[in-house]
Parts: structure tokens; C-alpha cells; sequence
């Protein structure tokens, strides 16, 4: 009834519910949720003059009613939201509306925790907080879910996604964006749109943070992006203070002016925030009664998300960043095999750096565990990048666990015409929303004309739409041959791209590199083909952004294409390309390496150690040349002629030459010394790990193997870890008081199960009484010290 | 050289020492990283301050006992809860350079922390004027975690100010605030002015700190 009503006409919701409490005696600092049973009067009279002044739905007295959030010793929060509805529906009877269309909305706020890898909140535990809630909630009748006043994307999906996995009831989301239309957390309006639409709720808006004049930009950029009616609830005004007090200075006539304007502009829910009373809704409602709702049209834009940003895929092309996956590189499945997160990540960064939109990742390994490996590695690369993702596996497990955890509306790689894949990927992509890759190929394997592979993209078209999922979330993938092996491959690509993107309006995609398997130079042929590619109309490569024969060619592509307005991005990479040449001609030859580390040169250190690999043993630099200017650098920090930053820079540098050198002995089969192992963790419920970083980077280079357990580190996993790898050395980082227990815990723990481990201490709060007082062996105050704490314990130890 | 870079320095150690160019460039650049990223926000309410037996202090329902407080808060009946942040964008670029480059990212967490303070003297500044209207002079930032004011206050103290919807600025169960780049804290209000510059670092009892204002 709701779904229907909400597409024909104009529908209300009631105003504030916190400050009238408080005019009725609730004291700041008391939980206006206790008030469902400490007061219920109150609560049921509020309820009813919104009612009565004309709210189609009243949200009920729940909005801090999460495990999370709602602490309280008397009262249980099932009892509390049992007793809120029901609240609301005696207000409904009094005011004389129990009809079937005036309805009860169950309230749901942030839960005010942030959540992982930015905060501490774990996704699952958001979830579960918010489907506890609605299970309740679902329980006393609620008539649908309304979540509201959210900052962040991904706690929305949180609350989104238990709404609609523990209900039938329809979903209403609103969020809060500041005047520059971006929430506190830095979505934009395109991003909120498409992860909301993605996830199927029903209405979604704008509440809260604003005053109704300053919710009209807003609302027409969301009117732009959003294919269903759009909910908007500002407050009376921006909060203002007088003694002491927060108020609102919109009056019910101002409010009610600017609410009919809204309706105009395409608002089909309207209500009220904070400082709106029953009088604002009762203006609102006489003056808007009667307007007919403008609901949003359908939208074709293709879009995926990340927290942050949308990436719309139009006329432009786009880069996906294709170097996250272990296919044919060693060194990748070592990482995976190792779970080298952090390897993974540089990986990301670096594409991002090169230019790439869209990251692909593919973490696929025989014999490794690829969901909750594709959970971290997502989780992971949300910490570090606002790039939307593309999830890429053939796991049915860890895609959706990918596009459960993932933060936005994710691009999928992939589902295929094969019926098999189409049952598998669908229900999927139709739950969480996604922009899902379609290859044309299925159980007769890949078609050797055009015309057979446009057939399958039809027949992938014309299952998603069983599903109600539309051509705009549909990519193409028409295949990409090697020509060396299919002479035409090239050719039949090329038209059948051409054709799927006529024949059905849908956007494409090629894996570029495929192309040129087995011939030489294949630079030349990849970019040449992508070149072609972007010309029949490609609407995203997925392509190495590190190859610079690839970046040459989509540069020049959208400068000749008009997408690089005055060519400024193509000035900004190529300007000074001519001047780099003649500088790297000119190297200074003067030049050691000792001098290079000693100057944090990182880029010289490469180099120069590259160079004295043809004269010296890789052993003998090591001794003779990295070693002593490590000293150096050093003994400097120490003295304080030399800091941080310098050190650091030389640490940076010494790792450059060290990579050259260890490089070196791997070509030649030699195996590098055996290194020393050292746990380095930030302890349990303190998430400072710049000290701890830092200590990790120079025990790195003293040739020490560290295995670096993170921050917020359980004491048992550092105990466990201390056992399994046999370690004798332990480093602990605390910032604050609070934290340090945890630390005192963990040696506690050590002491007792592995005696032998000596333990180094460091942190702002410490200093040496304060570690021998917690038991520790060591107390260092700075990274230097640490280090040279590491070498006598080694030495100690034989 | 711009107040802000110089306590960049400071924080990084330096004391009186000079720095060097290749620091000193990387100090600058991050600040044009930092700056074109972070959305620094800021929020604060005025209260009233009573003050009770044993150094206890009271705001509503609030009851703080601490010594140094209230030593700071002598004289004030009013108070204002104030807490600023950078935002979790700053956070993001630490991570990730932190995965690549060390020495970027301890002069990253410097220049973020001076452009915090920055930020919040600016913000002080205008709150003084709006008080100073009033006929209310303010007294220096007073933190949680400074002197024997309890850091377990963090939780109230945010509560106050709604700061997780206002600001997006949260805290831990161990009482640390996220983003990590924020300043929560208490500033006094009296009707009397008092000759006291802006403290802080200076009333810390560890004289030996290497990043004290005024060392060396």
C-alpha cells in the first residue's frame, strides 16, 4: 500500500520529536528513549498532535534504540521498542486515524560508532545491532522501516541491508549532506543514489543538518540522480544558541512556504528534523495538501560507487586497473600465499597514482581461502583509496561476501550466458545492487562470429531482466582473442562491441591485453587495439595504468576526443617529457650510495646499488656500503643532528638499494642471511601504530624479519604468533593510559606462556618507570633505541 | 616562516635545530596535500559551570573531579564544550602512505596535528569574540587527558555535543577519538579577565619532552 501511495501522491511525515521531549522535562544527558516507558504520556501525546496536525506517518521514539548506542541499566531495548510502537498506535487511535493509511514508521538512527577500517565498528556487528532492531520492531507491527540522520554510506548499508533481510516492511533512508552536498564521511549526492537504489529501498532523502532553504540544492541534484521518490526533512533552520540552549528560528510559515517549493522541485515525502513542532507540520500539510508529486524519472546512468565518490560510466572512457590479480605473477601469489596485505595494497596505490578509476580485484588462488582473503583485501583497500572496486572471482562465496562488506555500489567481474553463472551472479547483483560485467560467452563456449556473441549479450540482457535488474547495470564484455592464434579476433571484437552497444543501449568492457598473447613487443599491438577499441565506442579498458604505451594512447585519445577539456590533463603528464629525458643522461656520477642512503635519496639508491652490483659482491655492499651509512644516519638521530623525517628518508632509501641487492641474490640462487624474527603489534584497543611503524621500517633495514601484527591487537594473537614462530623478541606500542593495561595484559600473557620472549616497550605515555613497572624488559624511547635493544637480544641470544 | 610550519617542525623534533631543505619541502607539500583533502568541522555549546567541594567541577548532570580543571576553570561560571576535527580523509592519507613512504607520513601527522591547533585557535577566537559580547572572557583549552581530567570524560563530553552526527567525530572504547585527528575540551568562561597566555604544553609535568614549546 505504502510502495504504491508513495509513487501517486504526496506523502507526510511528522516533525521533531528530542527538543519537545525536552520542553516536557527531559534532562540533557537522559535517553529520550527510556521515556517510551518511564513516560509514556508524553511520548503518546507528541505522537498524536502530529497525527492530528496531518502526518500521513509518525516515526516512533527509537531513533537511539541500538544495542550500540541505548545503555541502560533499567530498562531492555526489546521492551523499549515494543513499547514505542505501541506508543505510536495508541496516538493513532486517539487521533482518531486508525483507517489503513496513516501508518507507523520504525525510527532508526546511527548507532554513533564509525565503522572499520577508519573506526573500530566491525560491519557485521552494525548489522546486527540495527536487524535487532528491526526484528523488534517488525514484532510490534511496525508498518515500515525508516532509517535516518545518517552520515556514512556504509553503516546505511548496514541498516539497509537488516532492514530488508529481516522484513518485508518497505525502507525509507535518509541521510545527512552538508551545503556542499557531501556527507560527513565525504559521499557525494551520485554515490548515496546508486548505493541506495542499488540495495532496493524504497524511498531515500535528505534529513537533518540543514534548514529547508539550504536542502534545495541538494534536492535537485538528487532529483538528477534518483529513479525513486525522494524523502525531505530538514529542520526549522541551521541550530542557533542562546544561553546555553540549542533553537531553531524557522516559524511554521516560513517552513511550510519553503516545504510547498520542495514539493515543486521534486520532494514526494515531506517532513521535519530538529526544531520542527506539530504547528510546522500542521502549515505544511494545509499549504501542500493538495500539490501533485513530481516522482523522479527513470534513470540510465551506469554508475558504481566507493564511500566517496561515484564513477559514471558514459561517453568518456574509463581505466580499471587490472594489476590486483595473481594470474601469472609470482611475486603476487607469494603475497597471497603469505597474506602480504600490504603488498596488495601498494598495488592499488600505485594504480591509483597511474591513473586508474576502477580497481579489479582478483585474489583467486587454488589452496587459499578466497572469501575471507577477498574480505580483508576489500576491507583493506577501503582504508587506503576512494576508488569504487571491482569485485573479480568465480567463488560464489567470496563474491558475496565482497559485495556484502563492500562500501558503495561495486562493479562485478563477472557472470557469463552460461545458465549456471547467470542463477549464481543475479540474485546476487539484484540483493546488493552492482554494476555486473556480462561475457559473451556460454555453454557452447565463445561464439566465432560477432553476430553470435551480441546473441549471448541479449540472452544475459534478458535474464537480468527476470530479476528486475536493468541494462544500465549490465556492462558488456564481447572478448577480447589473441590474434596470433585467431587471425579475425581483432576484427570480429571490434564489430561485435560496436554492435552490442547499438543493438541494446548497453555500456562495454574489454580485458585490452589479451590481444597480442604470444607475439613480441606486445605494447605496440595493446595499445593500438585499445586505441581501436575507444573508437567503436569502448566504454571501460581494463588495462595495466603502469604501462606507458597505454597511458600514451588514452591520453592522446581523450585529448584528440574533446573529453580533456584543453588538453590540460595531457600538458599536466607529457609537459616536461622532453627535459626528463635529458636529465636522466646527466646523472651525477659523483655520487656513492652511502651518500645517497645518508641523504635519503631513494630513487639514486636504486640505482647506484644496481651499479655497484657489477663490481662488488652483493654481501660485501651490504657490509661496506648500507651497513655504515645506516650507522651513520644513526648515530646522528641520536646525537640530534640528525631527525625523524631525515632518518626515515634514509631508511626509505637503504630499502630501495636492499630490494636491488636481494633481487640480485634471488637471480643467482643465493639465499639471503636468515633474518631474526620480531613481532611488532600496536596493543589491544589502540589504534596509534605510527610509533610502531616506524620501529618496523628500521628493524627492517637492520636486516630483522618483522612480522607486524597491526594495531588494536588482541593479546592472545600476539601470544599465539610468539609460539607458532618461535620468536624471542616482542615490540609493544601504547598512546595512552587507557591502552597501556592492554599492554601490561599482553606480557602479562607472554611471561606466563613464553617465557623466554623479551618484550620492548614504547609510546607517549611511557617512560622507564612506567614500563618496568608493567614488566616489560625494555622501554624504548625512540625507534633507534629499539633497534639497537633488537641487536643485543640477538646477539644474547647466539 | 608561517606559524604553522614552524610547529610542524617542532613536533617532528627539530627543538631549536634548523631544518633541512629536503624536510622542509616536504613539510610544505603535505600541507598542500592536506589541505586541498581535509574537512575540518567544529561544534561547541555553552553551559553552565558550578564548582563544588574537593575540586569537583559540575556542568548539568556532568561531574568531573579534577585538580588541574579546576585550577583552569577558576573564577568561570560558564564553560564551553568544544570538539574539532580534520576529518577521516586525513587519517586515509596517513594509511596509505604509510604503506609507502615513512618519512612522508610522520611529516603528514605533524603538519595535520599544527593544522588541527590552528584550526582550533581559529575556532576559539570566534567563540571569544561572541562570549567577549557577552562580557565573557575565555580561558586556554582544556582536554581530557590533561593533568588528572580524566580521558574516560571523552564519552560525555562528545555525548554533549551530539559530536558523532554533528561533526562525525567518534571515539573508542579505550576513550580515543576517531578521526584521530580531533581536539575535544573545555574552555572556561569568567566575567573577570586573567592574565594567563595560551598553556597547554606548558603545564605538562614532563619537563624532559622533546616536542615541549618551551625547551631547549
Amino acid at each position: 500500500m505504502i510502495r504504491e501511495r508513495i509513487y501517486k501522491e504526496l506523502l507526510f511525515l511528522d516533525g521533531g520529536m528530542g527538543t519537545l521531549l525536552q520542553e516536557k522535562g527531559l534532562n540533557p544527558g537522559e535517553l529520550p528513549e527510556t521515556w517510551n516507558l518511564k513516560n509514556k504520556e508524553a511520548v503518546i501525546s507528541i505522537h498524536r498532535q502530529y497525527y492530528e496536525a496531518g502526518s500521513d506517518i509518525v516515526l516512533t521514539n527509537t531513533f537511539g534504540a541500538n544495542a550500540l548506542k541505548f545503555r541502560d541499566s533499567e530498562y531492555r531495548l526489546q521492551d523499549i521498542i515494543q513499547a514505542a510502537v505501541e506508543n505510536a498506535k495508541e496516538a493513532r487511535t486517539l487521533a482518531g486515524v486508525d483507517d489503513g493509511r496513516h501508518y507507523i514508521g520504525l525510527d532508526m538512527g546511527p548507532t554513533g560508532k564509525l565503522l572499520k577500517p577508519m573506526g573500530y565498528l566491525g560491519f557485521e556487528e552494525a548489522y546486527e545491532a540495527f536487524a535487532e532492531v528491526v526484528r523488534c520492531g517488525v514484532k510490534a507491527g511496525a508498518d515500515l522501516i525508516h532509517i535516518e540522520t545518517m552520515s556514512d554510506t556504509y553503516e546505511t548499508k548496514a541498516a539497509v541491508l537488516a532492514a530488508k533481510e529481516e522484513s518485508d516492511l518497505p525502507v525509507f533512508a535518509t541521510l545527512i549532506f552538508d551545503e556542499k552536498g557531501k556527507l560527513l564521511t565525504g559521499g557525494d549526492v551520485p554515490s548515496v543514489v546508486a548505493l541506495l537504489e542499488g540495495l532496493g529501498v524504497d524511498a531515500l532523502g535528505i534529513n537533518c543538518g540543514l534548514g529547508p532553504k539550504q536542502m534545495m540544492p541538494i534536492l535537485c541534484e538528487m532529483r538528477r540522480w534518483a529513479s525513486v521518490p525522494i524523502i525531505v526533512k530538514p529542520n526549522a533552520g541551521l541550530p542557533k544558541q542562546r544561553d546555553g540552549h540549542t533553537y531553531y528560528d524557522v516559524t511554521p510559515e516560513e517552513f511550510a512556504d519553503c516545504m510547498e517549493e520542495m514539493v515543486e522541485e521534486g520532494a514526494c515525502i515531506i517532513g521535519g528534523c530538529c526544531g520542527t513542532t506539530p504547528e510546522h507540520i500542521r502549515m505544511m500539510t494545509n499549504v501542500c495538501r493538495e500539490k501533485a508529486i513530481h516522482v523522479p524519472e527513470k534513470k540510465t546512468d551506469t554508475i558504481v560507487s566507493s564511500y566517496g565518490q561515484a564513477a559514471v560510466l558514459g561517453d568518456m572512457p574509463l581505466i580499471i586497473g587490472e594489476r590486483i590479480n595473481p594470474t601469472g605473477k609470482k611475486r603476487f601469489k607469494q603475497a597471497l600465499k603469505e597474506k602480504d596485505i600490504d603488498y596488495i595494497l601498494k598495488e592499488g596505490i600505485r594504480q591509483q597514482e597511474q591513473g586508474a578509476h576502477i580497481l579489479d580485484v582478483n585474489v583467486g588462488l587454488p589452496d587459499i581461502d578466497e572469501p575471507a582473503m577477498m574480505e580483508e583485501v576489500i576491507t583493506e583497500l577501503q582504508g587506503i583509496t576512494s576508488l569504487p572496486l571491482q569485485i573479480d572471482t568465480v567463488d560464489a562465496k567470496a563474491m558475496e561476501r565482497a559485495m556484502r562488506i563492500y562500501n558503495g555500489k561495486p562493479m562485478v567481474n563477472s557472470v557469463s550466458g552460461k545458465q549456471e553463472s547467470m542463477d549464481m551472479v543475479f540474485p546476487l547483483v539484484k540483493k546488493y545492487g552492482g554494476v555486473v560485467i556480462g561475457l559473451a560467452l556460454d555453454e557452447g563456449g565463445i561464439p566465432e562470429t560477432a553476430e553470435g556473441r551480441v546473441e549471448i549479450a541479449g540472452k544475459i540482457i534478458k535474464e537480468a531482466e527476470k530479476y528486475g535488474i536493468e541494462r544500465k547495470d549490465i556492462i558488456i564484455d564481447v572478448l577480447t582473442m589473441t590474434i596470433s592464434s585467431e587471425p579475425e579476433g581483432a576484427r570480429i571484437v571490434l564489430e561485435a562491441l560496436e554492435k552490442v552497444r547499438r543493438r541494446y543501449g548497453v555500456k562495454t568492457v574489454l580485458g585490452v591485453s589479451n590481444i597480442s598473447f604470444g607475439l613480441p613487443y606486445r605494447p605496440a599491438v595493446n595499445s593500438t587495439f585499445y586505441a581501436l577499441a575507444m573508437q567503436k565506442g569502448l566504454t571501460a579498458g581494463i588495462i595495466n595504468p603502469g604501462s606507458e604505451e597505454m597511458m600514451k594512447v588514452y591520453r592522446s585519445y581523450l585529448a584528440l576526443m574533446n573529453f580533456d577539456k584543453n588538453c590540460e590533463a595531457y600538458i599536466r603528464a607529457y609537459a616536461d617529457q622532453e627535459e626528463k629525458g635529458k636529465e636522466k643522461t646527466g646523472a651525477k656520477e659523483e655520487m656513492t650510495l652511502g651518500y645517497a642512503i645518508q641523504k635519503g635519496l631513494k630513487e639514486e639508491a636504486g640505482h647506484l646499488a644496481k651499479a655497484c652490483l657489477g663490481e662488488a659482491e652483493p654481501l660485501d655492499i651490504i657490509n661496506q656500503h648500507l651497513i655504515p651509512a645506516l650507522d651513520y644516519v644513526g648515530k646522528g638521530f641520536e646525537k640530534g643532528t640528525i631527525f625523524l623525517p631525515q632518518l626515515l628518508m634514509s631508511a626509505d632509501a637503504a630499502k630501495e638499494a636492499f630490494a636491488v641487492i636481494k633481487e640480485a641474490l634471488e637471480e643467482s640462487g643465493r639465499q639471503e642471511e636468515k633474518k631474526e624474527k620480531v613481532i611488532l603489534a600496536t596493543v589491544k584497543g589502540d589504534i596509534h601504530d605510527i610509533g610502531k611503524n616506524i620501529v618496523k621500517v628500521l628493524l627492517e633495514n637492520y636486516g630483522f624479519d618483522v612480522i607486524d601484527l597491526g594495531k588494536d591487537v588482541d593479546p592472545k594473537r600476539i601470544v599465539e604468533t610468539a609460539i607458532k614462530e618461535q620468536v624471542c623478541l616482542v615490540g609493544l606500542s601504547a598512546l595512552m593510559t587507557t591502552t597501556v593495561v592492554s599492554m601490561e595484559e599482553t606480557i602479562r600473557l607472554l611471561r606466563e606462556e613464553k617465557p623466554d620472549c623479551k618484550v620492548m616497550v614504547g609510546g607517549a605515555v611511557l617512560n622507564e618507570e612506567y614500563a618496568d613497572m608493567i614488566g616489560a624488559d625494555f622501554y624504548g624511547k625512540d625507534a633507534m633505541q629499539s633497534v639497537y635493544y633488537a641487536q643485543r637480544v640477538l646477539k644474547e641470544q647466539g | 616562516m608561517d606559524r604553522k610550519i614552524k610547529e610542524a617542525i617542532r613536533y617532528l623534533g627539530y627543538g631549536s635545530h634548523a631544518i633541512d631543505e629536503k624536510t622542509l619541502a616536504m613539510i610544505e607539500s603535505s600541507f598542500e596535500e592536506l589541505e586541498k583533502i581535509v574537512r575540518m568541522r567544529f561544534i561547541y555549546r555553552i553551559f553552565e559551570l558550578s564548582h563544588e567541594e574537593g575540586n569537583r567541577l559540575r556542568i548539568g548532570q556532568w561531574e568531573i573531579e579534577s585538580k588541574s580543571l579546576s585550577k583552569n576553570m577558576k573564577g568561570c561560571g560558564q564553560v564551553v564544550v568544544f570538539a574539532a576535527t580534520l576529518g577521516t580523509e586525513a587519517d586515509r592519507l596517513m594509511r596509505r602512505y604509510a604503506l609507502t613512504d615513512m618519512a612522508k607520513t610522520v611529516v603528514i601527522q605533524a603538519c595535520a596535528a599544527a593544522l588541527l591547533e590552528e584550526y582550533c585557535d581559529a575556532c576559539q577566537d570566534e567563540i571569544s569574540e561572541q562570549m567577549w559580547q557577552e562580557g565573557y572572557y575565555l580561558r586556554p583549552r582544556f582536554s581530557p587527558g590533561y593533568g588528572d581530567f580524566d580521558i574516560r570524560h571523552q564519552e560525555r563530553l562528545l555525548g554533549l555535543l551530539d559530536a558523532g552526527k554533528s561533526i562525525g567525530l567518534t571515539m573508542t572504547e579505550s576513550c580515543m577519538l576517531v578521526p584521530t585527528k580531533s581536539v575535544t575540551a573545555l574552555i572556561g568562561a569568567s566575567t573577570t579577565k586573567t592574565a594567563c597566555h595560551r598553556q597547554g604544553c606548558e603545564v605538562c609535568e614532563k619537563t624532559d619532552c622533546i616536542y615541549r614549546r618551551d625547551s631547549r
